[in-house]
């Protein structure tokens, strides 16, 4: 048996509803902009920059090597992947795993970082929930257990009221992670402002360290190119070419005075 | 003397936009450029907003080419007052001096660039061009060398190694270069045709297979590149008339130089060239029944001959 559905005061969709929707979208603009003018340069090392290109290179060989003779292709597999000497086995970059004690500016960043995105969230949190207390705010499509209950209805003292109903300051978390892909929208990819996406990588950037992955990187394309045949994209390209008669339309006259 | 938008009836906003498809083509008209720009700068700066400053930068080198050194100073000016200390601005003045032919004032800034920043590239391939200004082209080769061990991605810079090699004539170096160049670009028949006759020049009945098989792959690629089709049947002659090769070979590269014929003749005929099909059939058969291959380069060299004259 359905139990009766509770009717909330407009006054609440205009008042609260709308105003957390608003406060939270702009918050987050004004987060994105902060965090541009906060932002440190990366100053990129020539060595870095250089293994980028090397890289490409390395893949570009794998990829397109079929359209260069065969003798070319094995000059170049022979200079990255020789035993002695081929570049992939040769160089290997000195590993510094950035630690943030160690490493200043990475200090700084995580501060910087921590400043820009935790501390508003939990600033504006609470002041949104000091200030929209005391009242049931929305309603969750979906039903919940009890358990969720004094998460989510933090001011709401009813120990009989559905779990669905929510406060406002859930209301104002759902909204954080909702305005994701509003700010995609508007600010562009890679904003300051997506701190899902920063919470994410905050987790997961504590076991990342860019050096080392040279290395493997390195290893990884050394594999990649051994395993590489040259199938030579030209074997029958006269054939191919000469199959049918070649299609001059829009040839102009100045083309065929060639020089 | 009447301005552009008088001569030709445009508003400053076609101008502007003529300027930006200029500079993402990277077109190299460079009195265009000056005569649009200059207009645009002098009469309309207050409209154009942000975009003024890239166009001082594309004015003030289209500037440099025309020898107006006047203009290329006063672009130079206001960019420096916009980005006093910018890499970017840096370089247009090392551009100005090396205009100026004040190669050793160049290069010091050029070198005060890298200091700060060594991964400028802009700075150092300026470095490589004085050389090449200055006529040192073994030192530009080898500047050219270290710079792509460090950017081994850079592919303008790829293609003016082989210019250089081409220029030395060293000739398997050239076609290393246009290989990285293949490979990173495999679907430009420019490149293709390129190394078809590097190898041709080459010579060697291994290097006329391959510029045969790379003329074949440029017209695949683009089927109105008459270079490639004049290429593809001069290989495919040569090799048949070499006297190395054996029967099919010959019987193959005989069928590959009728057909390129054949593909000619259509090309002039569908531009209704009478004279022309006479002579292209006329040169190119003559050429098939000797032996001689240099009776084939003559005939296609008379044919392209008596076109240009007819032009101009």
């Amino acid at each position: 048996m359905a139990e009766p559905e509770l009717l909330l005061d407009s006054n609440i969709r205009l008042w609260v509803v709308l105003p957390i929707v608003f406060i939270t979208f702009l918050v987050g603009v004004i987060r994105h902009y902060v965090s541009i003018l906060l932002q440190s340069d990366k100053k990129l090392t020539l060595e870095q920059v250089s293994d980028s290109q090397v890289l490409i290179r390395s893949r570009v060989l794998r990829e397109n090597g079929k359209y260069i003779p065969k003798q070319s292709f094995l000059m170049r597999k022979f200079f990255f992947n020789n035993q002695e000497d081929g570049f992939f086995k040769k160089t290997k970059r000195k590993v510094v795993p950035p630690s943030p004690m160690t490493d200043p500016s990475m200090l700084t960043d995580m501060m910087k970082g921590n400043v820009t995105n935790v501390l508003p969230m939990i600033l504006i949190g609470g002041w949104i929930n000091w200030t929209f207390s005391g009242f049931v705010t929305t309603k969750v499509p979906f039903p919940l257990t009890l358990r969720f209950k004094p998460m989510l209805q933090q001011g709401i003292e009813l120990l009989s009221l559905d779990a669905s109903w929510v406060s406002s300051a859930s209301w104002y978390f759902l909204n954080v992670f909702g305005l994701r892909s509003m700010y995609s929208l508007i600010l562009g990819q890679d904003n300051g402002a997506d701190q899902s996406r920063i919470m994410q990588e905050q987790m997961s950037g504590a076991a990342m360290a860019m050096p080392a992955d040279t290395n493997k990187a390195f290893k990884a394309e050394w594999e990649a190119l051994e395993l590489t045949d040259h199938q030579w994209a030209l074997e029958n390209v006269e054939e191919d070419l000469m199959s049918k008669d070649l299609d001059l339309s829009g040839i102009e006259k100045d083309i065929l005075i060639t020089d | 003397m009447s301005s552009i938008s008088e001569l030709y009836d445009v508003s400053w906003e076609e101008m502007r936009d003529k300027l930006r498809k200029w500079r993402e083509e990277n077109f190299r008209n460079s009195e265009q450029i000056v005569d649009v720009g200059e207009e645009l700068i002098n009469e309309h700066a207050s409209k154009l907003g942000d975009d003024i400053w890239i166009i001082y930068e594309q004015v003030m080198i289209a500037a440099l080419d025309c020898s107006r050194d006047d203009l290329a100073w006063s672009c130079l000016q206001e960019l420096k007052r916009q980005f006093p200390d910018s890499h970017r601005v840096k370089r247009l003045a090392g551009m100005r001096l090396e205009a100026l032919e004040r190669y050793e004032d160049a290069n010091k800034l050029y070198d005060s660039i890298l200091q700060d920043d060594p991964t400028n590239t802009a700075a150092r391939k300026r470095k490589i061009s004085i050389l090449r200004a200055q006529g040192k082209s073994s030192e530009a080769i080898r500047e050219l060398n270290e710079y792509l061990e460090q950017f081994v991605g850079d592919q303008e810079a790829w293609h003016e190694l082989s210019e250089l090699y081409i220029n030395e004539h060293d000739y398997a170096k050239a076609a290393f270069c246009l290989e990285e160049l293949m490979m990173t670009n495999p679907h430009n028949h420019l490149y293709c045709e390129q190394y078809a006759e590097v190898k041709y020049t080459q010579g060697g009945l291994e290097n006329l297979e391959l510029a045969r098989k790379y003329f074949a792959q440029a017209l695949k690629l683009n089927n109105r590149n008459m270079r490639a089709l004049f290429g593809l049947y001069m290989s495919a002659s040569h090799i048949a008339a070499s006297p190395k090769v054996s029967a099919k070979v010959k019987k193959d590269n005989v069928k590959y130089a009728a057909w390129a014929t054949s593909q000619i003749s259509r090309a002039y005929q569908l531009q209704h060239l009478p004279a022309g099909v006479m002579l292209t059939s006329l040169a190119l058969s003559i050429s098939t029944k000797t032996p001689y291959t240099t009776a084939a380069s003559a005939g296609v060299a008379v044919v392209i001959e008596i076109h240009g004259r007819r032009q101009t």
